[in-house]
C-alpha cells in the first residue's frame, strides 16, 4: 500500500458517486471536443472551397433558378442538369474583362452500377479548363483519355477501379483530394467521354435533356477568370445584363461569403451550446462538491487525527478530482470521436455547408485541450471543497455524536 | 440481478440493429422498387440483429455456457461491423443514406455489442477464477 | 522524553451569565512521563476531551504551551506538527473514527500509509489478534459495530508505535471483558514499551490500571486521592 493508493481506493469504493462525477465530466469534454471539431471542420471546408473554386465568376443559364440550384450541386452534392447554348462560350470569352473561360457540361445519371445512387457527371473541356485539372494533376500526370474519369473523394471507387455508367466501363485514373463540398461526389470526364455516355444512355432508352446529337451545342456552366485590373462586379453585371444571353452569374466571392455567414451562425450556436453545458455542469459540480464537503468531513477529520497535513488533504481531493476528470474526459472524447467520425457524412448534409475534417494532429491537439479544460473545470469546482476539508475542525467534528 | 445487466444491454442493442436496419436506419429509400447492394446489407443486419438477440435471450434466461455466448456475441459484433461496406459494398457516394446513416450507426451499435460482450466475458471469467 | 502542558487553558466565545466566553479548561499544568499510566476522570462537559485534544496537538490552547520534549507543538508549522503527530502522538478519539470506505486492516495501516511507510511485519496482525478483531481484518469499516470500531481505532494507534498514546473513552462501547483486555493492553504499552499513556474515562475500573489519577470538575484539574 502506498500513499498514492488512497485516492484510488476512495474512488473505487464509492462507485456510484464516482460514476456520477465521471459522467458529468464526460459531458464537459464531449461538448468541448465535438463542438470544436465541428467548427474546425467547417472552417477547413470553407478554406478548401475557396481554394477549389478557382474561378471568379460562374455563368449558368438563367432558367436554372440558378444560384440555389448551382450552390446545391456545389455544397450538398445534389445532382443537377441545366443547359444553355454552347455558342455563348465564345461570346463570354470575348467579353470585356474576361481572361479565361472554360465550359462544363453536367449530367445527372439516373443510375450507376450500385443501388439507386445517382452520379453527378461533369464534362470538362481539357484545353480550356483551369479549375478542375490542377486538382486532377495532383493524382494523375496526364489528361483524361476516352472513358477515363476522375472521381471526388466521396466516391468509393479508387484509382484502378472502374465505374459502370450506362453499361460503359469507365476506368478511374485519378482521385481528387477531399474538399468537404458537393464536388467530392462528382465524377469528371472529358467532353468526348460525355458524348459517349449519352449515346450509351440513349441505347438503353434513357433520355436526358442533353442528347448525343446536341451534346456539342450545349453546356451547363462557364467558369470565368477575370482579367487583372478588371472589376469582378462590373464583369459579372455586364455578363448578366446582356440582352440575348439569358444567363445568371454566380460570383464565387459572394458564394463564399454566404458560406462563411452560415459557418458563423453554426459556430455561434455551437459556442452557446458549449457555454450552456459548461455553465450548467459547473453549477452541478459545485453543488456536488459542496454536498461532498459535508459527507466527508468526518473522514477528513480522521485523516487529520492520524497526522495528515492540510496540504496532503488538499492534494488528496485534487488527485481524486483529477482522476475523475481524466476518466470522464477520455470517455467524453471517445464518445465524441466515435459519433463525429462515424457520422461525418450525416453532419455534413445536415449542416449543408462545406465540411472537411481536419487532420489527425489538429484533432489530437483539440482532444488534449478538451481534457485540460475539463481538468481545469474540475480543479476549480473542487478547490473550495479542498480548502474547506483541509481546514476541518478536527476536535469538534470528532466529538460530534457517533 | 447484476448478471442480467449486460445480457439485457446486448438484447436491446440487437433489437436496435434488427429493427433499425428496416426502419429509421434503413439503407435506402426505394423510389423505383429496385434493390441495390445496400438493401441486402440491411437485410443481412436484420439477420445478424436477430442472431445476437437470441444470444441475449439465452444469456438472460438459460443458465450455463455464458462465456461461450459472450464470445459468440462479440464475434457476431465484429461481423456486424464488417457487413456494411467491407463484406457487402455500399453505394459509391458517401452522402447516400446507406453510407451516411446505416453504416456508421451499425458500426456504432456493433462496437457497443462487442464492448458489452467483452465486459461480460471478463466478469464471467473472473468469477470463474475465484471459484477454485 | 515527556509531554508537558504549561499553564494551558481554553476559552470559547459564548455568552454566558457574566462573561462573553466560556472557560472549558482553566489554566493548568500537567506533565506526562513515559512508563506510567495517567487516568483522567470526570463528568461529561467537564473539559476532559478539550484537554486531551490540546495535549495531542489537535486544538490550539487559548494560553499556555504544550511541549513534547522541548518542542512547542503549537509553535510548529502545520506540516511539521502533522508529521510529529503521525510519528509520535497517537490518539484514540471518541465516536466513530474509521474511514468508512476502507477495511479494518487498511484503517489500521492508514497512519503509516499516509507517509508512504510500511508497518513492521506482523505488527498490525498482532494487535488485531490481541484486541480480538482479527476475523474482521478485511471487513469494510462501515459494517462494524461501535465496539469493533473502538478496538480498530486502538489497534490503529498501537501500530503507529507512538511515544505518547492518548485515549478518549477507549472502553466506551466495550463489555466488561473487553474493557479489562483493552486497559491491560494500554498498561502494557506504558510498562513494557515505556510509552506515555493518557486515558480519559468515566469508567471507575480504569483507576485500577493507573499510576497517576486526576479528575476534572468544571475545567479545573484536581488530583484523586
Amino acid at each position: 500500500m502506498s500513499a498514492a493508493g488512497l485516492p484510488f481506493k476512495n474512488l473505487t469504493r464509492k462507485p456510484g458517486r464516482t460514476w456520477a462525477l465521471v459522467l458529468l465530466t464526460a459531458f464537459l469534454s464531449l461538448s468541448l471536443f465535438a463542438g470544436s471539431v465541428v467548427v474546425m471542420s467547417l472552417q477547413s471546408g470553407l478554406r478548401s472551397l475557396e481554394a477549389r473554386l478557382g474561378a471568379d465568376i460562374i455563368v449558368v443559364p438563367a432558367a436554372a433558378k440558378t444560384k440555389t440550384d448551382f450552390q446545391n450541386i456545389l455544397l450538398q452534392g445534389t445532382t443537377g442538369a441545366f443547359y444553355m447554348d454552347a455558342g455563348l462560350l465564345d461570346q463570354i470569352a470575348a467579353a470585356e474583362g474576361v481572361e479565361k473561360a472554360a465550359p462544363q457540361t453536367f449530367l445527372a445519371t439516373l443510375k450507376a452500377d450500385c443501388c439507386s445512387s445517382r452520379l453527378q457527371v461533369i464534362g470538362i473541356d481539357q484545353q480550356a479548363d483551369f479549375t478542375v485539372q490542377p486538382w486532377i494533376a495532383q493524382s494523375s500526370s496526364r489528361e483524361l483519355g476516352p472513358l477515363e474519369v476522375a472521381v471526388g473523394s466521396d466516391i468509393s471507387a479508387g484509382v484502378g477501379d472502374t465505374l459502370r455508367i450506362y453499361r460503359q466501363s469507365c476506368p478511374v485514373v485519378a482521385r481528387l483530394s477531399p474538399t468537404g463540398t458537393g464536388l467530392d461526389t462528382a465524377v469528371y470526364c472529358s467532353m468526348e467521354t460525355m458524348k459517349t455516355l449519352l449515346e450509351a444512355a440513349e441505347e438503353m432508352g434513357v433520355s436526358h435533356k442533353v442528347t448525343s446529337d446536341n451534346a456539342e451545342e450545349v453546356i451547363s456552366a462557364v467558369y470565368v477568370k477575370v482579367a487583372e485590373g478588371a472589376s469582378v462586379d462590373q464583369v459579372a453585371t455586364s455578363l448578366m445584363s446582356h440582352p440575348r444571353w439569358k444567363v445568371a452569374v454566380v460570383q464565387t466571392r459572394s458564394m463564399i461569403t454566404d458560406v462563411s455567414d452560415g459557418l458563423a451562425g453554426v459556430a455561434s450556436a455551437v459556442k452557446v451550446l458549449i457555454g450552456a453545458v459548461w455553465a450548467l455542469s459547473f453549477v452541478i459540480l459545485l453543488v456536488v462538491f459542496a454536498l461532498l464537503t459535508n459527507e466527508r468531513k468526518r473522514e477528513f477529520a480522521v485523516l487529520r487525527l492520524i497526522g495528515a497535513s492540510r496540504r496532503s488533504l488538499r492534494r488528496l481531493i485534487l488527485t481524486e478530482t483529477g482522476l475523475v476528470c481524466l476518466l470522464g474526459g477520455c470517455l467524453g472524447i471517445a464518445v465524441g470521436a466515435a459519433v463525429i467520425f462515424l457520422f461525418t457524412a450525416l453532419i455534413e448534409s445536415a449542416l449543408g455547408l462545406p465540411y472537411l475534417t481536419p487532420d489527425g494532429g489538429k484533432i489530437a491537439l483539440v482532444a488534449v485541450l478538451s481534457l485540460l479544460g475539463t481538468a481545469l473545470m474540475g480543479a476549480l469546482a473542487s478547490a473550495r471543497t479542498a480548502w474547506h476539508l483541509s481546514r476541518v475542525d478536527t476536535g469538534s467534528i470528532l466529538r460530534e455524536g457517533n | 440481478m447484476k448478471k442480467r445487466v449486460l445480457p439485457l444491454v446486448i438484447l436491446c442493442l440487437s433489437v436496435l440493429i434488427a429493427v433499425g436496419s428496416q426502419t429509421f436506419l434503413s439503407p435506402c429509400v426505394h423510389e423505383d422498387g429496385s434493390f441495390g447492394a445496400c438493401h441486402w446489407a440491411g437485410q443481412a443486419m436484420l439477420g445478424l440483429g436477430c442472431l445476437t438477440a437470441v444470444m441475449g435471450l439465452l444469456l438472460l434466461f438459460r443458465p450455463g455456457s455464458r462465456s461461450g455466448l459472450f464470445i459468440a456475441a462479440a464475434a457476431a459484433g465484429v461481423l456486424g461491423t464488417l457487413i456494411p461496406g467491407t463484406l457487402i459494398a455500399l453505394c459509391s457516394m458517401s452522402a447516400m443514406r446507406c453510407r451516411a446513416i446505416m453504416q456508421p450507426a451499425m458500426t456504432l451499435l456493433c462496437c457497443l455489442v462487442i464492448l458489452a460482450a467483452a465486459a461480460g466475458l471478463i466478469l464471467e471469467e473472473r468469477k470463474g477464477g475465484r471459484k477454485p | 522524553m515527556s509531554l508537558q502542558a504549561e499553564a494551558i487553558s481554553k476559552r470559547y466565545f459564548r455568552v454566558t451569565g457574566q462573561a462573553n466566553y466560556f472557560e472549558a479548561v482553566k489554566p493548568l499544568s500537567l506533565t506526562l512521563t513515559p512508563g506510567s499510566v495517567t487516568v483522567l476522570m470526570g463528568r461529561s462537559g467537564s473539559g476532559k476531551t478539550t484537554l486531551l485534544h490540546m495535549l495531542s496537538g489537535l486544538l490550539t490552547p487559548t494560553s499556555g504551551r504544550v511541549l513534547m520534549d522541548d518542542t512547542d507543538l503549537y509553535g510548529l508549522k502545520d506540516a511539521s506538527l502533522s508529521l510529529l503527530r503521525n510519528e509520535r502522538i497517537a490518539v484514540v478519539p471518541q465516536g466513530r473514527s474509521a474511514v468508512d470506505t476502507l477495511t479494518v486492516m487498511e484503517n489500521v495501516l492508514l497512519p503509516r500509509q499516509l507517509y508512504g511507510k510500511m508497518a513492521p511485519a506482523g505488527e498490525a496482525e498482532k494487535w488485531l489478534e490481541a484486541l480480538g478483531i482479527e476475523s474482521l481484518r478485511d471487513a469494510p469499516a462501515r459494517e462494524l459495530s461501535g465496539g469493533e470500531l473502538r478496538r480498530t481505532a486502538i489497534a490503529r494507534a498501537l501500530v503507529q508505535q507512538p511515544q505518547a498514546l492518548l485515549a478518549d473513552e477507549p472502553t466506551g462501547d466495550l463489555d466488561d471483558e473487553n474493557t479489562r483486555l483493552t486497559l491491560s493492553v494500554l498498561r502494557d504499552q506504558a510498562k513494557r514499551e515505556n510509552r506515555i499513556v493518557f486515558i480519559v474515562t468515566h469508567e471507575a475500573e480504569a483507576l485500577a490500571f493507573a499510576d497517576d489519577a486526576w479528575k476534572m470538575e468544571a475545567g479545573a484539574l484536581l488530583p484523586i486521592a
